[in-house]
């Protein structure tokens, strides 16, 4: 079946098996490896994508609930050049260590900040509690959420 | 002509480095919100040790540009699935793939029997690549199908007939040490020893004013990488073949692919790309050699990932450990003697279980100075998934006993935790358990740091 | 009711394998600007490992991190390395590359030395400068002497090392012996809440002390405590892999199986205990597994001090909790009253 979404602000499509999840189509059919599979039943969060402005996992999601709707992945919060105050944050604090989670997580954190620019730091754990990581044991990653709120908000990001 | 140098102006890095201020993080801060801790410009700033330096590797773990294994693509690749055992102990009978290959997509399947060596372990090989005899726990994999696609693959494994007689198991470590237990390899479940001695242990206890005793005992955990295993195996025009694994040791990988491959070291590439994670479990080869195989076989590239149940079922735990600690004090806190007996339930294969009982066994009377010791500790086998090398090996475990132990002591002679261990840990110089003289030893100041921060003399009694 | 509580551990471990072989390889390159490249078998896990390594490289070189590139993880292009394992790289493979560097920055002190009017061992490598000791003034800039020796002189600077650290077997009867080279020290007090009617532990704050001999990256050791304080944390109170009688497990899902999501976390403070190993590269020694182990052992010993049971099986559930509660007010209850 035929499913079109926008992506980034891109408008893409794809022929797919009507069981194809959202992280599927992403991945495999539009070469968005970005969001990750870590579980496939919604546990982890690593494949965290705003789905019209709300995080969704989009492992849970199938293709076709996607179609003809507003999808962010973290490849369009930046390019290489320009990072997004989030990302800029997760750099200087060194908040991720292996990477594998930091796509998911940043992206949760967009969500938060978007809805709740001055978000407490129970606020915080609370929106990233669907995102698990091993490493970092979340502190840095609060740390720079904090800070980017601090600075006044993610404002400067790229749809 | 001389040269005069004068030694008195020589910038001696090394003595600044020993001067240099320890980094706190203080907790102020973090609750305002802005933290110090960030430095913009360290990665331009010399001399270099000693900087917030940003890690080079960023821009793309942050952009979700790291290609990770999983994200990674070669034309006409095929993917992987396994088959793992029903059961936790039992013989194979027979193993029929001939419905399986007929599947759609299907382009080749892999049993043990074809591995060249079908053997590997770091220290003992006492594991089969792809079980072909016997089964010893449910993460065994027996047969390997590659296909076009996951589904495809997936698919095939439910048409491939496996018969088992199965075996009497034994899943409690302290079972599986007696004489009549049902056997996982050998004569004998027990598979390693060690045995730390020193001084007269049971003279010194006798002497003592106090003895006391404590069992503990630790869980099977996981490491949960958040990226599971992945591994993608091709062979070049030129004959040799080339593996990307997550694998955290890619020099002993090529070798455990080497041996069980039968090949010359030097016709095998592996490339360790970035790891989502590893805390010790991906430091030892799982399906390599298997993917080398069936890549070859289809004449294609194959990858194979781990789901999430596999990362579970078959890649390695930590050893959940059982300890008996037996100290001999005196009254005023000072530890004269400390038995240990440990034993390490090591699951259905050694994997790095020699090196944790070993550095367990060293570890376990803890950071005292203590004179008369006897530590003994046993691996066994038991049939559940294997145990290796997971963060610490079996430092945690140990940790849990004698700290527990050490408050345990301290409560019963009325004397201050901190107190106590001030009394006993040890200095610079101090004899190890294992009569090694210690240096650039830091006990006392870390324990003083951490009763400062929190207050801890100013709320004692 | 809910109840405070607060408890302390210490611990010791090594660095490297229990007394084998583990040695590392490195090859160290200056190119013609003065910026340097690094060779090394080692994989980069997540704990920033090629960070430190530049780094160490670096500080050899009298350049900054950004001057050094570090390439990894292929068996034909790196040369030979044990492994991310036994939190040995920093040390072992950190030794190599200083010691390849030293090698490759011999090279630049041949060929500074006639240009500088001097003998190779009074110069020293400083702020991207080759300069001489005691008189910084005379100097020549890296850049320059890289591309001197190359391009001039035809001697690339380079330096190849290996390390491996020197241990003594252990006697097979008595284990006596010297297994490591070196170990790190720590100490972890844990602030935990009690609730005594539901048995359920809340880590409130866990403060940190960690010997790490000379800190190379003060910011990453402090992400290897926090996410080790995580991992203690779940052994402490939550993870468990369950089996049933047929050896199945029962929870291989993250649905089941309990780890530290962000809402489990506490306030965590780290300090790095001023210390320094003259066997270690600049001094430093390790970090990657000792931020774990300190952890579970703090929180039991803080349950402890908060409701007074002793839990001898990790992990501390509630139920566990709850049960050696009601066994002890049970035992209180039958105490006769003097």
């Amino acid at each position: 079946m035929d499913v079109t979404i926008t992506v980034n602000g891109k408008t893409r499509g794809a022929d797919v098996p009507p069981e194809t999840t959202l992280l599927t189509l992403l991945r495999s059919n539009l070469g968005l490896t970005g969001a990750k599979l870590g579980c496939d039943v919604g546990d982890c969060g690593a494949c965290t994508v705003l789905v019209d402005g709300e995080p969704v996992n989009a492992c849970l999601m199938l293709a076709a609930q996607a179609d003809g709707r507003e999808v962010l992945t973290i490849e369009g919060l930046s390019d290489f050049q320009k990072l997004s105050p989030l990302q800029e944050m997760f750099e200087l604090f060194s908040s991720f260590q292996c990477g594998f989670c930091a796509p998911g997580m940043i992206i949760s954190a967009k969500a938060l900040l978007d809805k709740n620019p001055t978000p407490t730091v129970a606020d915080v754990r609370e929106a990233l509690s669907g995102n698990l990581c091993r490493c970092t044991g979340y502190t840095k990653i609060i740390d720079a959420v904090m800070e980017v709120a601090a600075r006044g908000g993610a404002t400067a990001e790229r749809a | 002509m001389v040269i005069k140098v004068d030694d008195a102006l020589r910038t001696d890095r090394l003595a600044e480095l020993k001067e240099a201020d320890a980094t706190a993080v203080p907790a102020v801060a973090r609750e305002g919100g802005r933290a110090p801790q960030i430095v913009p410009d360290a990665n331009k700033q010399t001399p270099a040790v000693g900087q917030r330096v940003t890690r080079p590797d960023s821009r793309p773990h942050i952009t979700g540009q790291t290609r990770y294994i999983d994200d990674l693509s070669f034309p006409n690749m095929l993917h992987m699935k396994i088959l793992r055992s029903r059961y936790a102990h039992a013989r194979i009978a027979s193993i029929d793939v001939s419905e399986a290959e007929k599947m759609p997509g299907v382009v080749a399947t892999l049993t043990g029997k074809e591995i060249p060596v079908n053997s590997f372990g770091p220290s003992y090989q006492d594991q089969p690549v792809l079980a072909d005899e016997k089964v010893r726990h449910m993460g065994d994999g027996i047969v390997a199908v590659a296909a076009e696609t996951e589904q495809q693959a997936q698919d095939a494994l439910a048409r491939i007939k496996v018969e088992y007689e199965p075996l009497p198991l034994v899943l409690d470590p302290l079972e599986a040490m007696k004489e009549d237990s049902p056997k996982i390899h050998g004569d004998s479940n027990i598979y390693a020893t060690k045995v730390i001695r020193k001084g007269d242990v049971e003279k010194a206890l006798a002497g003592a004013d106090l003895v006391m005793e404590g069992r503990f005992s630790t869980q099977m955990v996981e490491h949960v990488p958040m990226e599971p295993h992945a591994t993608i195996a091709l062979w070049e025009p030129d004959g040799r073949v080339k593996i990307l694994s997550s694998l955290g040791r890619i020099t002993l990988g090529r070798a455990d692919v080497a041996r069980t491959l039968d090949l010359p070291v030097n016709r095998i590439q592996i490339v360790g790309t970035i790891v989502g994670g590893n805390f010790g479990g991906k430091n030892e080869i799982t399906t390599e050699p298997v993917l080398a195989l069936l890549a070859r076989k289809a004449g294609r590239p194959v990858k194979g990932v781990f789901t999430r149940k596999d990362e579970f079922v078959s890649s390695t735990t930590r050893h959940p450990f059982i300890m008996d600690y037996k100290t001999g004090v005196m009254r005023d806190g000072r530890i004269v003697a400390r038995k240990v007996r440990i034993v390490a339930d090591g699951g259905a294969y050694c994997s790095w279980s020699e090196t944790t009982l070993g550095k367990g066994a060293i570890l376990s009377v803890g950071p005292y100075r203590i004179d008369h010791l006897e530590v003994r500790a046993y691996a066994v086998y038991t049939n559940k998934t294997t145990c290796g090398a997971m963060r610490g090996f079996g430092a945690p475990q140990v940790c849990f006993g004698y700290e527990s132990h050490m408050d345990d002591i301290a409560r019963e002679l009325g004397i201050d935790p901190l107190e106590i261990r001030l009394r006993n840990v040890f200095d610079e110089g101090s004899s190890s358990p294992t009569g090694q003289v210690l240096h650039s030893v830091a006990v006392k100041e870390s324990l003083d740091t951490v009763a400062d921060r929190v207050g801890w003399r100013e709320q004692a009694e | 009711m809910k109840r405070r509580g607060r408890g302390i551990a210490c611990m010791w471990y090594p660095i490297g394998f229990t007394v084998a072989a583990n040695p590392s390889a490195a090859l160290v390159k200056v190119n013609e600007d003065g910026t340097a490249t690094v060779l090394t078998g080692t994989v980069e896990t997540g704990q920033g490992a090629l960070t430190v390594l530049g780094q160490i490289a670096a500080e050899e070189l009298g350049v900054a991190a950004d001057d050094v590139h570090v390439v990894s993880g292929d068996t034909d292009a790196t040369p030979m390395d044990t492994g991310a394992i036994a939190s040995r790289t920093t040390y072992v493979t950190g030794n190599a590359i200083q010691m390849a560097a030293a090698e490759a920055k011999k090279v630049l002190f041949e060929v500074a030395a006639p240009m500088l009017g001097v003998r190779p061992d009074q110069l020293e490598a400083r702020d991207r400068k080759i300069q001489v000791i005691g008189f910084p003034q005379k100097y020549l800039p890296i850049g320059d002497v890289a591309n001197h020796a190359q391009v001039v002189m035809g001697r690339p600077p380079l330096g190849s090392a290996s390390y491996n650290p020197p241990t003594v077997a252990m006697d097979p009867e008595t284990g006596q012996g010297k297994p490591f080279s070196t170990y790190v020290y720590a100490a972890q007090v844990a602030e935990v809440e009690v609730d005594d009617e539901t048995g359920e532990v809340e880590v409130l704050r866990v403060v940190a002390a960690h010997d790490c001999g000379t800190p190379i990256n003060p910011t990453l050791v402090e992400g290897q405590v926090e996410g080790g304080i995580s991992m203690g944390i779940g052994l402490a109170l939550q993870e468990e892999i369950l089996f049933d009688e047929e050896g199945r497990q029962i929870n291989p899902n993250l649905t089941n199986y309990i780890m530290p999501t962000s809402l489990d976390m506490p306030e965590i403070e780290v300090d790095i205990v001023k210390n320094y190993d003259p066997t270690g590269p600049f001094g430093a020694k390790g970090v990657g597994e000792p931020t774990s182990v300190p952890t579970a052992a703090a929180i039991a010993n803080a349950i402890f001090d908060a409701v007074g049971v002793r839990i001898h099986s990790l992990p501390a559930t509630s139920e566990k909790v709850l049960m050696a509660l009601r066994e002890k007010q049970g035992k209180q209850k039958q105490i006769p009253a003097e």
